[in-house]
């Protein structure tokens, strides 16, 4: 018999100790879309390629801004990632209500961890189909976190996750020094190209598949599309033409409201 | 492995017809794969320490700490599953409060060991859920002074009726390991995950059942083993994680902190000076021939 | 029969049958506290230019008997909060349980940035209001003092209706009523703290605490004080009134063998 016996739920162990459908989750999330988060001393970026299920439709959302201080970024099941994200907002909302504060991103983290857990260790439920990475600014400065399925969390200073995400790691692992010292600029731009790394050869980011999100001491985190991110492509890429074919008649992205 | 394929370990909470509950076994499989883990009583405390192997080089170095405190005075170090070592602390946690609110006191050490035992133990009772694939090391130190009841303001009579009693020896180290069964022992020296062989032979060398050890040369023992036991062969980078618990006159006051990262680095210098002397002499040699 | 007159008009129990009184409200509403049992007094608090100072003295009331006469109502929560408790000492008792378990959550996620002392005062004005909304307050007069998230000094009060209240200058109780005006006397207004230094705010304390010992018949001379800065808290329990003057009191009906 060849069937595996120990993948029908995630309750069960191999013999080797392993629990295979926490494992299958994780492949949920090299099937979506790649994301990116970098930080520096004073910035937390994510970015993201969206994709769109046909051309008439419109595009997944891949940042979620949860609370003024922090977003996600999601790669994987979108519908997971939406009550995982519903329950930060709630949480976020409850810890400035009961203590005025800002919930650290450490915090946040945990308690997501903590729920995707549970969904490992009892019958009738699954693990989470998604994994996240949240990004933003407390009191003790930018973070970043991975989070995955298994309720496995880990800060890091640059990570990437989704499809192909192997190369925008293996950029971000190639300039990983350059990082801290970073200018917001010089952020952004690491994000995008660590972006583009995971990109197969046909695609393009243009204003419509890029999303990115921004985080900063003093600043808000704020979330960027359509042409407020055409000035850091072609800062970026000097990829005018490109972007432009995929628009039909796109020149000098920002004057270009008409392209989105 | 004789187990497979025959239907006796595909759940939990099944004995096979030898008496053997197959998915606790292999949630031992689980942690045998795990960082090594650590804990010294010595005698003026108590210390744990971890071998944290780095996946990636894009991890936040010293950041993603795995070492829990529960209460004020006790420590948790696990190896196996991440996600599970935390759900364990969480209960621990919880268990620590409940204590608090019940006794208006901190819970000893001996009573959390227990009520850990018994909520891993639960995990192998029922088809609904898995054991945990853990194995957890709690350290702690129970205060040797009489402390005054949670939400105490004043002070009672010295003597007489009401009045307190004095001597009696109470508090000092304790170190206690819980398995995925839920069985869980007193330890002088406690190791589990990969490197548990080589560290428990170690940990044997130390006596520490004389209870000679310090706690600082425990710190320095315990950074040595960590180094001791790490395979260098398998696994390339790893942080070591150390935390303490002192006597109340001690450097962390009866609390469970981490290690002061000079005294880490200064243990590990010396840990790796130790290991040193035999790479020499393989070199010597290698030179000779 | 029953001649009384609140059995006139009555349907007849010879023709209705008994009247059937479980009808009738039996039971009086429940009931929560009512009021304090045993009591601590005042609680007097100021500003000054790097820091805030809190008294209280040392004396729980039952009724008019001193009962307990080393009863420490001020709490320090960290190094730079200390929490002043006038009222019930059972509830402040409870509320000391309740911080030491947030100080204990608290030390398991973030030692670097602990909870300031807006944000504890946000905190308890939410436990006060439940409690008073679930008809069941706590009845005390807390004042919280410290610094913000700006290193700032903090001082506000919450009672026992979650009520809150924020100046330069603070008293609960008796002291509401004698020691708010002596203090108002040095420090005005929010302009004024700037021009306080440490010493003048505690010797202005202490003479609020001797005052308020003079007249309120439920004080103590025995108190407790604290001193809370950049620099910590410096946290005195066992402090006594120095050089009283009775003088006044010969002028004062009440306070001697006179009468009249």
């Amino acid at each position: 018999m060849f069937r595996n016996n120990y993948d029908n739920d995630s309750i069960t162990f191999s013999p080797q100790g392993r629990i295979f459908q926490v494992e299958y989750a994780q492949e949920a999330v090299k099937q979506g879309s790649v994301v990116v988060g970098v930080v520096s001393k004073t910035h937390a970026v994510l970015a993201a390629i969206k994709r769109n299920a046909e051309d008439l439709s419109s595009y997944q959302k891949k940042i979620i801004p949860i609370d003024s201080h922090y977003g996600i970024a999601l790669a994987g099941l979108a519908s997971d990632a939406r009550v995982l994200s519903n329950f930060m907002k709630q949480q976020s909302l409850s810890s400035r209500l009961t203590y005025d504060r800002a919930i650290p991103i450490s915090e946040i983290t945990m308690r997501i961890a903590d729920r995707a857990q549970a969904n490992t260790q009892q019958y009738g439920k699954r693990p989470y189909g998604v994994g996240l990475l949240i990004a933003g600014v407390d009191q003790k400065g930018p973070h970043l976190f991975e989070f995955q399925p298994s309720g496995v969390t880990q800060e890091m200073i640059a990570c990437g996750i989704g499809a192909r995400s192997q190369m925008a790691r293996t950029y971000l692992e190639r300039h990983l020094d350059g990082f801290e010292g970073a200018s917001r600029e010089e952020l952004i731009k690491h994000a995008l190209r660590a972006l583009k790394e995971s990109l197969s050869q046909d695609k393009e980011l243009t204003v419509d598949n890029t999303s990115v999100g921004v985080g900063g001491i003093g600043e808000n985190f704020t979330l960027y599309e359509g042409q407020d991110v055409a000035g850091w492509l072609d800062a970026t890429f000097e990829n005018k033409e490109d972007a432009g074919e995929g628009e039909g008649q796109g020149e000098g992205g920002e004057a270009m409201e008409t392209d989105s | 492995m004789t187990s497979i394929g025959t239907g006796y370990d595909l759940s939990n909470s099944v004995f096979s017809p030898d008496g053997r509950n197959f998915q606790v076994e292999y949630a031992v499989k689980a942690v045998e794969n795990g960082g090594t883990a650590i804990g010294i009583r010595c005698k003026d405390g108590v210390v744990l320490a971890l071998e944290k192997l780095v996946t990636s080089k894009l991890q936040k170095p010293d950041a993603n700490k795995r070492i829990s405190t529960v209460d004020r005075n006790i420590g948790i170090v696990s190896s196996g599953l991440l996600p599970d070592g935390r759900h364990f602390v969480s209960r621990a946690r919880d268990e620590a409060a409940s204590w608090r609110s019940l006794y208006k006191a901190p819970i000893p050490t001996s009573a959390l060991a227990n009520r850990m035992g018994s909520y891993a133990q639960a995990y192998t009772l029922y088809s609904s859920v898995r054991p945990f694939g853990v194995t957890a090391i709690i350290g702690g130190w129970d205060s040797e002074a009489e402390l005054p009841v949670d939400g105490q303001v004043g002070s009672g009579p010295k003597v007489g009726a009401g009045g307190k009693k004095e001597d009696g020896k109470h508090g000092g180290p304790f170190l206690y390991m819980i398995e995925p069964s839920g069985l869980y022992w007193g330890y002088y020296g406690a190791a589990t995950g990969k490197g548990r062989q080589v560290a428990k032979s170690e940990l044997e060398k130390l006596n520490l059942s004389e209870g000679g050890l310090s706690l600082e040369e425990g710190v320095k023992e315990a950074a040595r083993i960590i180094h001791v036991a790490h395979d260098d062969n398998k696994d390339k980078e790893f942080e070591l994680e150390m935390t303490w618990i002192s006597s109340l006159d001690g450097p962390t006051k009866g609390r469970h902190e981490e290690v002061p990262k000079e005294l880490r680095e200064e243990a590990e210098r010396l840990a790796k000076k130790s290991l040193e002397p035999e790479d020499d002499d393989e070199e010597e040699e290698k030179m000779q021939e | 029969m029953n001649h009384l007159p609140q059995a006139w008009g009555r349907p007849r129990d010879d023709v209705y049958g008994a009247y059937d009184h479980s009808h009738f409200q039996t039971q009086l509403p429940n009931q929560h506290t009512q009021s304090p049992i045993v009591t601590g007094t005042s609680v007097v608090a100021a500003k000054f230019k790097d820091g805030v100072v809190i008294a209280a003295d040392n004396l729980a009331s039952y009724g008019s008997l001193a009962r307990f006469t080393d009863v420490k109502r001020l709490r320090k929560f960290n190094d730079e909060v200390v929490v002043g408790f006038g009222g019930d000492v059972s509830d402040m008792q409870y509320l000391d349980r309740l911080l030491n378990s947030l100080d204990i959550r608290e030390n398991y996620s973030n030692n670097e940035n602990p909870l300031h002392a807006k944000n504890l005062h946000t905190y308890l004005a939410k436990v006060m209001y439940k409690r008073r909304s679930d008809f069941d307050p706590l009845w005390n007069h807390l004042l919280v003092t410290g610094l913000d998230g700006e290193k700032k000094p903090f001082l506000a009060s919450v009672d026992l209706l979650g009520t809150t209240f924020s100046s330069p200058t603070l008293a609960t109780g008796f002291g509401a009523h004698l020691a708010q005006p002596i203090l108002r006397r040095t420090i005005p207004d929010e302009d004024a703290v700037a021009n306080v230094s440490q010493e003048e705010a505690v010797k202005l304390v202490q003479e609020c605490m001797k005052v308020l010992f003079y007249r309120d018949a439920r004080s103590m001379d025995k108190y407790s004080i604290a001193v809370i800065t950049t620099s910590g808290v410096e946290l005195k329990q066992d402090e006594k009134l120095e050089n009283q003057s009775w003088a006044f009191a010969e002028r004062i009906r009440g306070y001697g063998t006179q009468v009249n």
